[in-house]
């Protein structure tokens, strides 16, 4: 068979270049990051399509589709590994555009590589954001109107740009279509198109890694024992990795199975609060910065010079070094751009409230029980500043509360809706037990405990 | 020009332009299809519908109605001013564009997303929200309220 097909394309002169190639011995697994993420990006294909098969892309029932779905193990499990699996790729391409960074594998005579790359981490991001919107849910819904709506800062043109992306004024069945188009063929087309030249030019060109071994051969240096063989040992530990790539996201999706929120209701009756997806979290979070008029800066000057620095980083750094010690400027704005996102990101979820005990606390602490009270409920517009601020043990006290004296303190008549108007405005008001908690406090003493 | 010596050329530069030209129209083509199909629907295409009586809404008291929009339940919060006229508003916040709620108590609609806040006719009072809130199309015919756009 191998001979019958090495006579008719010549496929082993093929396989020995992609094969037989020499490696360093010190070959480290945060080289082999793409090729997990091509395992990650093969799985969400498969059960995407899997997906595709039993999904109804339209608003009257996309979201019925996905609740049938739900009801079998095996559905739940295939559109947990989907969605897993897109975390998966956000995070395995960062983290694989980060090595190559650190690496300067984007310099001559690698540009393109890099370039191509960059396409592919748009188009993933791209895909994670249609995504979001398919099932049909409150979170997709509500998480698509935000996010769509940032395009309209960009100036000019920004209102049209969001009346494209939704196909209309606001996110309706059109969008749906829109995304669902987008998500099903459009992205996976411009990731192929990217992706196949990106593969090409590194098994054209070798891993950067093996550029010294290689200028080493040309030099007629014998680097035997310098090297290892591609095949098998290096395939080996790539095939490792994505194994382990492979275990981690199964048990993930089998421990955390994908659950499903309440219908999208565009009228919003119930008064969801939107919140992002995570990887949004850093922008969610920047924005808090840069108030008023100078949202701007945030939702489009800073991405807008992200992505262009992104592509044209092969020609801004003209440095030729690729040791990390001759290269200090970059590597130090890449850290500091790194660190900062991290950051960004742990604040803006921290900053999301985390879901309420629905038992009073008969002796709550102030730090345990109470705040974080405040902190779901009150501090979206109460915020964390001037009289009306509620974020911290000092703040809230000016709340006129009288220690020992729930009844006469005027925060929990607000709250009972004794005095008007009842907080928390225009949502539901605070259910008995928390109510409750926050009375037993001020009966404690009301202490910064 | 035809030259006499190497007549080839000049039927040979005509085809390749010839057929990049022909390419090029066609390659356009395809754009243009695109740019059609991506192209939203211009702005308040659709027509009003009908949405209730005027007498179901009380003076200076917005109401959130709804009706059937592409695919989804629309909305706008209509308002009646009695002699100075009528008020169809949206109710997407104009900051991320949150769902805004209406509070009697204060007069107010409230954003509960980053805390913007409006008055009866939509002006911003306080909060990060850029513009006050949209307007949308209202007419009364006879005793019935029409809205959309």
């Amino acid at each position: 068979m191998k001979k019958w097909l090495d006579e008719r394309l010549q496929t082993n002169a093929l396989l020995d270049s992609l094969f037989s190639h020499p490696v360093p011995k010190q070959s480290n697994f945060l080289d082999y990051l793409g090729f997990a993420t091509l395992y990650v990006f093969i799985s969400q294909a498969v059960t995407g399509i899997l997906l595709a098969t039993v999904y109804h892309p339209s608003a009257t029932e996309a979201y019925q589709s996905i609740k049938i779905l739900q009801s079998s193990g095996v559905g739940t499990f295939v559109r947990s590994l989907h969605s897993w699996g897109s975390n998966f790729m956000v995070i395995l391409i960062v983290a694989h555009l980060l090595r190559v960074f650190y690496e300067a594998a984007y310099k001559r005579p690698r540009e393109l590589t890099w370039v191509m790359g960059g396409l592919l981490f748009i188009a993933t991001l791209g895909l994670a954001f249609t995504g979001y919107l398919l099932p049909w849910d409150q979170e997709g819904y509500w998480a698509t109107t935000v996010g769509t709506a940032m395009a309209g800062y960009v100036p000019l043109i920004g209102d049209f740009l969001v009346r494209i992306l939704r196909d209309g004024t606001q996110v309706t069945g059109a969008t749906l279509t829109r995304f669902y188009s987008i998500h099903m063929l459009v992205l996976p087309l411009l990731i192929l198109v990217a992706f196949l030249p990106h593969f090409f030019f590194v098994l054209r060109q070798g891993m950067a890694s093996t550029d010294e071994l290689a200028q080493a051969r040309e030099r007629g240096e014998d680097i035997e024992t310098r090297s290892l063989p591609f095949w098998p040992n290096v395939a080996f530990r790539m095939v490792l990795l994505v194994l382990l790539a492979g275990v981690l996201l199964w048990t993930l999706s089998f421990v955390y199975p994908k659950g499903l929120g309440e219908a999208a209701d565009p009228l919003n009756r119930n008064h969801y609060i939107p919140e992002p997806a995570w990887y949004f979290f850093g922008v969610y979070q920047l924005l808090k910065y840069f108030p008023g008029k100078l949202d701007i800066i945030a939702l489009v000057g800073l991405p807008f010079i992200f992505f262009v620095v992104l592509f044209a980083l092969p020609w801004l750094d003209r440095n030729p070094s690729r040791t990390p010690r001759k290269r200090p400027v970059a590597l130090g704005i890449a850290v500091l751009v790194t660190v900062g996102l991290v950051f960004l990101t742990y604040q803006g979820y921290a900053s999301v409230p985390k879901p309420l005990s629905n038992t009073a606390v008969t002796h709550p602490s102030f730090k345990n029980d109470v705040a974080p009270i405040f902190q779901s409920k009150c501090l979206s517009c109460h915020g964390t500043s001037g009289n009306y601020a509620l974020d911290s043990y000092q703040n809230t006290l000016k709340k006129d509360i009288n220690r020992g004296d729930p009844e006469n303190s005027k925060l929990v008549q607000r709250l009972e809706g004794t005095d008007k108007p009842q907080m928390p405005l225009g949502q539901d008001p605070l259910s008995s037990a928390q109510i409750q908690s926050i009375k037993n406090w001020i009966k404690d003493g009301a202490k910064n405990n | 020009m035809l030259n006499k010596k190497n007549p080839g050329t000049s039927r040979r530069r005509f085809l390749g332009l010839g057929i990049s030209a022909l390419g090029s129209i066609f390659g356009l083509s395809y754009v243009g299809l695109i740019g059609d199909f991506f192209n939203p629907p211009p702005l308040q295409a659709r027509t009003l519908q009908e949405v209730g009586q005027v007498t179901d809404f009380p003076l200076h008291q917005p109401k959130l109605v709804s009706y059937k929009g592409a695919g989804i339940d629309e909305g706008v919060y209509v308002i009646n001013f009695g002699p100075e006229g009528w008020l169809a508003l949206d109710f997407h916040c104009t900051h991320l564009q949150c769902a805004v709620t209406w509070i009697d108590a204060t007069q107010q609609f409230v954003c509960p997303c980053h805390g913007g806040i409006y008055d009866l006719k939509g002006n911003v009072l306080s909060g990060p929200p850029p513009k006050n809130l949209p307007m949308r199309q209202i007419k009364i015919q006879g005793e019935s309220v029409f809205v959309g756009g």
